[in-house]
């Protein structure tokens, strides 16, 4: 710790902290306009200049670091002056156009302007057309921008696209899209979080609503196990308040947290429905008494997944959720190397990361917040980055320092050889070491098309990495060997002192997967919630039963770092929900979070009450949100099978993933997101091997299960392997979301490119 | 010494206004009063204030101008709230006064909003640019009152037959050789815009692998951050750039995209090293193509036969060479350029470039000093047949098991040697030198004589070899060394080495390696060409388009210098490159304002390392890379430094205060 004063008072500050970062987290004020908190310095306002006894001229808080004894002074009438004056530059030419600017009242220009007493502009410059840019989600208006940067850091240093940039130019000086005419990114809308001012607007939102007629919801999203927080910002779609209620957008707290474009545009996939069905719930509860099955998806709270364990637990409900059952299946298996329930890896660890490596998984379009993470490792640490798939993701290049490509189906046998060059004279368990030292290299090489150079060069460039994250995807957790593949996974975590970090696959599996006792296969008659079966509880209005959707709900989720977080109902829901339904049936409960606190213990959760989690952001520690679930105790078992013989895949294969913002049924029912097209996307290669051409219609058939898509060619892609989305999918899409991702269907033309 | 009328540069206050000619008082520094042969200056302005050279300059123009600039260079800047509107209302200001519109009121905020540039600009530019107007606005305060009470605009407001060249720089830029955009490669880390960093490097400075580990970094000698601490580690965050397209494997990044078709001009290029590699890279990106001959059978000259992989792997060397290729260059190996050939390549191409650098070791004069005596090595030779085994497995290892190896020399080459003979595992090598311990630092760097120490050369300074002592059989056996001692000059001047009468000793040895120095092999030179020399030995040139006597035929690098440093050839040849890309073109010789006001700026010295630097925190250490211990190092070749990390790289960044200046002549 490091003893200082800020305006005399005495406070202890962390070694390699900033003068504003210290002054923040003790509750001194330093003005800012393009200080962000999650990337590094900007300094480009120049507001933040402090004085320091000792040394002449003002001193950049925001860049300067601490240092012992350093006595600050964060005012002073010369300081004010200059702050006045460069808010005067700030504001010469700046359009009076709050009245129906997007920011106004919740804009910092705005803000600053006040706090410095600038009332008269006293000189001026000569101005010049400037730009109004449009695309799809993102808008840009040059004309308020104040070339603060905070857009183009976010961009490059936190998401990864590094889509923007500033075209210099000094009075001229501009955002701009990045080696394109127009933005080509993954829209996750963080600029226009971050944005102060105007400038970077929502082309949705802009001129919908003042900011402060909104009332924010603070929620978590529920696209994928990212769990990350958000605001629902809702008002009255007209002037009575009597009249619904509808989410306008949703925002962030960017200081601490980050939001892809799912959770930012993909907002309004509520249920309307407007009464209670009577009849409908009589038929419902009608339909319990005679199912057998209750099958449902991760899209859920933990606190519904606790109602329908009771209700297992009551009438002995088989309960059917395929991605939760493998990745149960999984953690179980890991958890018998490890000793302890759970996973070492976190998103934090992922971040502070100098050395990761993403195994099975596209992780780009698969879960954002890992993505996030990995550039910030990338971006600070210089992380080396191995990307272990079968498909290149040319989206990556810029964090990935090398690209292992292996075949589809041998993620086994490529774990087990990651696991030998890894873990190389650190096991000291015998029965793993001779497993390891007796794996048939040339075989696994052989048919994984790995090679020992690869992983030798792998080997070197990780070799003076002091904190190593491994990131397991889909592919593994949903392949056929994954019980197999947990245990190689967890032989990283226990021996290597890697983070392991198996990702969730849908947006609370952990969750499920930990409270509810699941089965293998349906028998009976069927309740599917949000799923297929003989009596349909639906959120997304197509069941016989309405159910709330996510944004209608309260409840916590698990996200795949392992913490139980808290989400609320942004609108009102008219029908009856699941508690409703339970309660008719014995299992009682007024409200579906009194279940909260009941959440098993001794799976790690906590005996708390629903209201008593935290949910707040400070300067202090960040960001404060739900708790962590303890690792319990485990039985272990270090035998390993021998790796099997591995499947072989030839001819073109299709890969199950959606395109970036889609998650499924919730996404592709929001507004902004639901014309989307579902196109099946493959490489020239590809095209060849399948027999199509650009454009064709294509059918293709799945467990069964028929879709249609559109075929087109994607330049970017290679190998025979193509983007199979199953986000338009609806309710059936539950069907395939615990398959192996890759798999041989047969694909038909059904129509020709213009017809 | 400039004849001024007026100056107030680096804080001198010198007005001949109205003066006799005899009276006037002359500026002590080299300020540009003559821009061109033939063409005078009629003024300068830059970052420490300004002077006249001809009593008929428009001040308030000269302002409105240096202001002006700084809107038009602003892609060094407009990266900061004061300095980028700031620097608009200063100009706006300015001409609204010139062109007789301003009120006496507009003075007063002119120096409001230079008062805070001045205290909160993020770069030098920002905090410097309204020193010479307010300068101005004191000393010819009647210039613009006058403009203001009459509204009139100034004398040369539209008058057009004036030029206002201007030009960025800084301290470190000033003193690189090749005059790399320092501040904006240093702030491409600090912003984690790692493709931006090494676009500023090669925009001059195709070597970022090369020189981002093995510059002598003369630019870290003249960094202003010194006056505050200690001088940033400027060569270190070179690599950064170059490592992340390395390390991401993405397609080359140039500073601009290279031309589109070629111009139909061909220029031969003598040597592939780093002089023959720039050249051709900024040949080829203008579309020129480039045959480049190269007597060795690998390509880089010096840097890959001369400094050994563990201070420069070649695989990243291999990189910067690829990225000359990659502009469509070829490359003729195996291939020693003669006089019939130079003659022919006089008549088939458009230009030709000798680069071929200074490879014939000099002797140390010593008495029985013969070449081809065993045991007596050459430098150049040892060096090469180390390099090329270790590198490219051509040739054979240099194994010195058992042996003892004495080396004579002081600079790099002679570190070199013996660091290489310990990695041959010598048992016994020693480092004889002349000077002492800080020359031999000066002349190298700290890092590579502390180094060699670890490794266990034994240094001896003050000594020189005065015989060589041979065998029996002709074999070298031991040396006779003298031993100096430096004498302190009674006048003052430099002292002077003795030898001390008595102190001679004698050492056996092995090997006795010359590294003293290395003279250009001038035998390819057709001798009815007369070339013109310098007393040195290398080709004469004027030092600015490195043209030699001879028209067409242009000279850069050791070969033109003598033996120095990458950098250095690197800069040589970089503006050979531009003037041969427009001499092919035109046939006439010519220099870019550019080029003439960056000759002019190092003339009169860029950095000022007296003046006091406030507004940045003092005291912050300057970030040390992690380097292999002596005992991973040793008996290898892996790489001794490795880089900094991420996060040591960007505190580094973040103390540099890009210091970028503007400076002004009128002409």
């Amino acid at each position: 710790m490091i003893k200082m004063t800020i305006d005399g008072c005495r406070i202890e500050a962390r070694k390699g902290e900033t003068i504003l970062q210290a002054a923040r987290r003790n509750g001194h004020y330093i003005p800012t306009m393009c200080y962000l908190s999650k990337v590094k310095p900007i300094a480009s306002c120049r507001l933040c200049v402090v004085e320091v006894e000792g040394v002449d001229g003002f001193i950049l808080s925001c860049q300067a670091p601490v240092i012992e004894g350093m006595e600050v002074k964060t005012n002073s009438p010369e300081l004010f002056g200059h702050r006045q004056n460069i808010m005067k530059l700030y504001d010469v030419n700046h359009p009076l156009e709050c009245g129906v600017c997007d920011k106004s009242g919740a804009c910092d220009l705005q803000n600053k302007t006040l706090e410095f007493g600038v009332d008269n502009q006293e000189f001026s410059a000569r101005d010049h057309k400037r730009d109004l840019r449009k695309w799809e989600f993102i808008g840009y208006d040059e004309s308020l921008c104040i070339l603060c940067e905070k857009c183009v850091h976010v961009c490059n240093e936190v998401i990864g696209d590094d889509a923007i940039e500033i075209h210099y130019g000094g009075y001229n000086s501009r955002i701009q899209p990045k080696g394109s005419e127009e933005l080509e990114c993954t829209n996750c809308g963080e600029c226009i979080a971050v944005c102060p001012v105007g400038a970077m607007i929502s082309t949705d939102f802009q001129y919908k609503a003042n900011a402060w007629e909104l009332q924010k919801v603070p929620a978590t999203c529920a696209h994928c196990s990212g769990g990350c927080a958000l605001d629902y910002e809702r008002k009255h779609e007209g002037a009575l308040d009597r009249s619904e209620p509808k989410i306008y957008r949703v925002t962030n707290e960017f200081e601490f947290t980050t939001l892809c474009g799912a959770g930012r545009f993909g907002y309004d996939f509520e249920n309307r429905t407007a009464e209670r069905d009577e009849e409908a719930f009589d038929r419902a509860i009608e339909a319990f008494k005679n199912a057998r099955t209750i099958r449902f998806t991760s899209r859920i709270t933990n606190e519904e997944a606790m109602i329908l364990q009771r209700l297992k637990e009551r009438y002995g409900y088989r309960l059917v959720n395929g991605d939760a059952l493998n990745y149960k299946r999984f953690l179980e298996s890991y958890a018998s190397i490890t000793g302890k329930t759970l996973f070492n890896g976190t998103l934090d660890s992922i971040a502070e990361a100098d050395g990761v490596i993403v195994m099975g998984s596209r992780i780009l379009t698969d879960n954002p917040a890992v993505r996030y993470h990995i550039t910030m490792a990338s971006k600070r640490q210089n992380a080396r980055v191995a990307y272990m798939h079968p498909m290149e993701d040319r989206e990556m290049q810029n964090v990935v320092t090398q690209f292992v490509k292996y075949e589809v189906g041998t993620e086994e046998g490529v774990l087990a050889m990651l696991a030998r060059t890894m873990l190389e004279g650190k096991v000291d368990i015998k029965r793993v070491e001779s497993f390891l030292d007796d794996l048939d290299e040339g075989y696994l090489s052989a048919e994984s098309n790995v090679g020992e150079e690869e992983l030798e060069t792998l080997r070197r460039s990780f070799a003076r990495c002091k904190k190593i994250a491994l990131i397991i995807g889909e592919d593994c957790i949903n392949h056929p060997r994954a019980v197999q593949i947990a245990k190689l996974a967890a032989l990283f975590e226990r021996f290597g002192n890697i983070s392991v970090l198996p990702v969730a696959p849908k947006t609370n599996s952990l969750g499920v997967s930990l409270i509810c006792d699941l089965d293998e296969s349906t028998e009976g008659s069927v309740i599917g919630y949000n799923a297929p079966g003989d009596f349909v509880l639906s959120s997304y209005g197509d069941g016989d039963l309405d159910m709330p959707a996510l944004n209608q709900q309260e409840g916590t989720f698990t996200t795949l770092d392992k913490r139980v977080v808290p989400t609320n109902a942004a609108l009102p829901y008219g029908g009856y929900t699941l508690c409703e339904i339970a309660a008719t049936l014995g299992v009682e409960a007024r409200y579906t979070i009194d279940f909260t606190e009941e959440l098993p213990e001794e799976k790690g959760f906590k005996k708390i009450r629903f209201d008593d989690i935290p949910y707040y952001f400070d300067n202090r520690e960040g960001e404060v949100r739900g708790y962590e679930i303890k690792r319990m105790k485990h039985t272990v078992d270090s035998t390993i099978e021998e790796v099997e013989e591995l499947p072989e895949f030839n001819g073109p294969i299709l890969y199950r993933c959606d395109p970036v913002l889609q998650f499924g049924p919730q996404t592709a029912r929001a507004s902004q997101l639901k014309g989307e097209e579902a196109v099946l996307l493959g490489s020239q290669q590809f095209a060849m091997a399948a027999r199509l051409k650009e454009g064709d219609r294509v059918k293709i058939s799945l467990e069964g299960l028929e879709m249609e898509r559109v075929f087109r060619i994607d330049p970017e892609l290679k190998g025979t392997i193509a983007l199979n989305p199953t986000f338009d999918l609806g309710l059936s899409e539950d069907l395939l979301s615990s398959l192996y991702r890759f798999s041989q269907s047969k694909i038909e033309v059904v129509g020709q490119p213009n017809e | 010494m400039a004849r001024v009328v007026f100056s107030t540069w680096r804080g001198e206050s010198i007005d001949n206004r109205g003066k006799p000619e005899s009276e006037w008082v002359e500026s002590q520094y080299k300020l540009p009063e003559q821009y061109e042969t033939d063409r005078n200056a009629k003024a300068f302005i830059g970052w420490d204030g300004f002077a006249i050279f001809d009593e008929e300059v428009d001040v308030v123009r000269l302002g409105t101008e240096y202001a002006a600039t700084y809107q038009k260079y602003s892609e060094a800047c407009g990266r900061c709230a004061p300095g980028r509107w700031g620097g608009r209302i200063l100009y706006d200001l300015m001409d609204k006064i010139a062109r007789g519109e301003g009120e006496m009121s507009d003075l007063e905020h002119l120096k409001e909003v230079s008062r805070t540039m001045m205290e909160t600009s993020k770069c030098e530019i920002g905090r410097t640019v309204p020193k010479p107007l307010l300068d101005m606005m004191e000393h010819y305060e009647e210039s613009f009152r006058e403009l203001i009470e009459q509204k009139k605009p100034s004398k040369d407001y539209s008058v057009e037959n004036i030029d206002y060249i201007a030009k960025v720089t800084a301290p470190c830029m000033d003193a690189c050789p090749t005059h790399v955009d320092i501040p904006a490669y240093i702030e491409g880390v600090r912003d984690l815009r790692f493709d931006d960093s090494l676009k500023a490097t090669r925009q001059t400075m195709p070597l970022a692998h090369t020189c981002g580990r093995v510059c002598p970094h003369p630019c870290e000698d003249e960094c202003r951050r010194t006056n505050l601490d200690e001088p940033i580690s400027i060569m270190e965050l070179k690599r950064i750039g170059a490592d992340y397209e390395t390390d991401h494997g993405f397609e080359w990044l140039h500073p601009h995209e290279p031309a589109k078709e070629k111009i139909g001009k061909k220029v031969a290029i003598v040597g592939a090293g780093p002089a023959g590699l720039t050249a051709a890279y900024y040949l080829g990106l203008e579309g020129i193509d480039c045959d480049v001959y190269e007597e060795l059978p690998v390509l880089g000259g010096e840097v890959a036969v001369g400094v050994p992989e563990y201070r420069m792997p070649i695989e990243k060397y291999n990189k910067d060479i690829e990225l000359a290729k990659s502009v469509g260059t070829n490359f003729i190996t195996n291939t020693r350029v003669d006089a019939d050939m130079l003659r022919r390549f006089d008549k088939e191409y458009d230009a030709t470039l000798l680069a071929f650098g200074t490879r014939l070791s000099k002797k140390v004069r010593a008495k029985n000093e013969r070449e081809d005596m065993p045991g007596y090595w050459g430098a150049i030779s040892f060096l090469d047949q180390v390099n090329l085994w270790e590198k490219y497995r051509i040739g054979s290892p240099v194994d010195l098991t058992g042996k003892t190896v004495v080396c004579v020399g002081g600079g790099f080459t002679s570190m070199d040697v013996v660091r290489c003979s310990v990695r041959a595992n010598a048992e016994k090598v020693i480092m004889l030198y002349r000077r002492d311990e800080k020359t031999i630092i000066r002349n190298t760097t700290y890092e590579e004589y502390h180094e060699a120490v670890e490794e266990g050369v034994e240094f001896i300074f003050h000594s020189a070899v005065e015989e060589i002592i041979e065998d029996e059989n002709g074999r070298l056996k031991k040396l006779k060394v003298n031993r100096f001692e430096l004498v302190p000059d009674p006048d003052g001047g430099r002292p002077q080495l003795v030898k001390i009468e008595g102190a001679d000793f004698e050492i056996e040895c092995d090997y006795l390696i010359p590294a003293v120095s290395q003279a250009a092999d001038l035998s390819l030179l057709p001798e009815e060409w007369e070339l013109e020399l310098t007393s040195w030995n290398t080709l004469k040139t004027n030092g600015r388009d490195y043209m030699t006597s001879r028209k067409g035929l242009f000279a850069a690098g050791d070969c033109e210098y003598g033996p120095m440093t990458i950098v250095n050839a690197v800069g040589q040849a970089k503006r050979a490159a531009s003037v041969i890309s427009r001499y092919v073109r035109t046939g006439e010789i010519t220099l870019t304002d550019e080029e003439i006001m960056e000759d002019h700026l190092r003339k009169l010295r860029v950095y000022d390392k007296s003046e006091k630097v406030t507004g940045w925190l003092p005291g912050l250490p300057r970030q040390v890379s992690e380097k292999l211990s002596v005992e991973e190092r040793r008996d290898n070749n892996r790489e001794v430094n490795l880089g900094f990390t991420q996060e040591e790289a960007i505190a580094e960044a973040e103390r540099c205060m890009r210091c970028y200046y503007i400076a002004m002549t009128a002409v």
